[in-house]
């Protein structure tokens, strides 16, 4: 899949910028964090299959496993920019 | 997260930080559901939602997801999910529970006033608050009487689709509509087959806000999202006429809990952020400190 940048936008007031959608930041569209795609981007896995395996280590330092920590339970699983930033 | 807790529903959040960036983030914010660590972004890459118009040398972007919502049933099948291209939107807390409870909405009674064999409408913004940013629903509920009918998008001229229409509310963005599932209808005259709604209907339209139209007075900050529901009932011998009705929200704004970045310490919860980013820095950079040098 081509995935075309997203650099509309320009500067407002002071030193930030604002994209096409009134979103305000101090660095350009385009540019570092704001590297977003314009046109289609992939979205991973579809509606309709299994969420694939996720294991990675959570805040208390302990290793999940999705599929197993939710134990049976239905769920919403969260991809963020960061907790930093 | 009581209302997840109540609902039997598990939340977990992955990003490209540090378990302890994590830690301290959750303690700030008494987090209590699942944050996840994934720092070389092994998670995301095997989602195949890495962004790759980001360069590996840009740090510390690189890593960083196309980020979104998967939503799961208790068989681990993705039932939903919400990408927005703009990473400054993200879905609300509101809209992924409705959706992990198959978009279940309590229908409200019909208006006493409206006769049982006319379509009775209600509308509301599901959630309370619409930071920037963080998307909540417009939330449209359809009762149709028994042997009656409203159509799906597309319609031949002259009907009328059951729509969410927004004004042009500046400084409002809406999001790709969640409607549920239609039945094939096939008109006797023309042969043509429509896809119609029957029974309880329910509409949902995702919305955010820039924070560039937000208004303040005694009460605090707010935004307004006007707008109107459309719709035409139909029974197996005639259409009624569309019918419309007019909606307006005053809905209470803000702008986002960010991290302890910058200027205005003091103001948000306090978990070593501007560190925690340097670190980030650092380890992608290559320019972590040594051992030695500590």
């Amino acid at each position: 899949m081509e995935i075309e940048l997203d650099t509309r936008g320009g500067p407002s007031s002071g030193p930030y910028f604002e994209d096409a959608e009134g979103f305000n930041m101090p660095e350009p569209p385009g540019n570092g964090s704001r590297r977003i795609p314009l046109g289609d981007f992939p979205t991973g896995p579809e509606v309709g299959s299994r969420l694939p395996d996720i294991v990675a280590t959570d805040q208390a330092g302990r290793l999940v496993d999705v599929h197993a920590d939710r134990a049976g339970q239905p769920a919403v699983v969260v991809f963020y920019r960061s907790a930093v930033w | 997260m009581d209302a997840y807790r109540a609902a039997g529903v598990r939340l977990y959040a992955l990003s490209y930080d540090e378990p302890d960036a994590l830690a301290d983030y959750a303690e700030a914010h008494d987090t209590t559901f699942t944050l996840l660590s994934d720092p070389d972004s092994e998670v995301i890459t095997s989602f195949g939602i890495l962004n790759t118009l980001i360069p590996p040398d840009d740090h510390p972007w690189y890593g960083l997801p196309f980020p979104g919502s998967y939503v799961i049933d208790a068989d681990g099948t993705i039932v939903a999910k919400f990408f927005e291209h703009n990473f400054a939107i993200r879905s609300g807390p509101e809209q992924l529970l409705a959706a992990a409870l198959g978009q279940e909405f309590e229908v409200p009674a019909p208006g006493g006033s409206e006769p049982a064999d006319r379509v009775s409408v209600d509308v509301r913004i599901d959630g309370d608050r619409l930071p920037m940013g963080v998307t909540r629903q417009i939330v449209a509920t359809f009762r149709v009487p028994e042997g009656q009918h409203l159509y799906s998008e597309p319609v031949p001229d002259g009907l009328v689709a059951a729509a969410i229409e927004l004004d042009d509310n500046d400084g409002i963005l809406s999001y790709e509509p969640v409607m549920p599932p239609t039945s094939p209808l096939t008109l006797s005259g023309s042969g043509d087959t429509l896809a119609v709604y029957e029974g309880d209907v329910v509409l949902r339209l995702p919305v955010a806000q820039n924070a560039r139209n937000m208004q303040k007075d005694d009460d605090g900050r707010f935004v307004t999202i006007s707008g109107q529901l459309r719709w035409q009932a139909c029974d197996d011998v005639e259409c009624f006429l569309p019918e419309s009705i007019p909606f307006s929200f005053r809905v209470e704004a803000g702008f986002p809990v960010l991290g302890d970045m910058g200027p205005g310490v003091g103001r948000v919860p306090a978990m070593n952020g501007a560190q925690h980013f340097q670190r980030l820095i650092d380890r992608r950079a290559g320019t972590e400190p040594r051992d030695e040098d500590q």
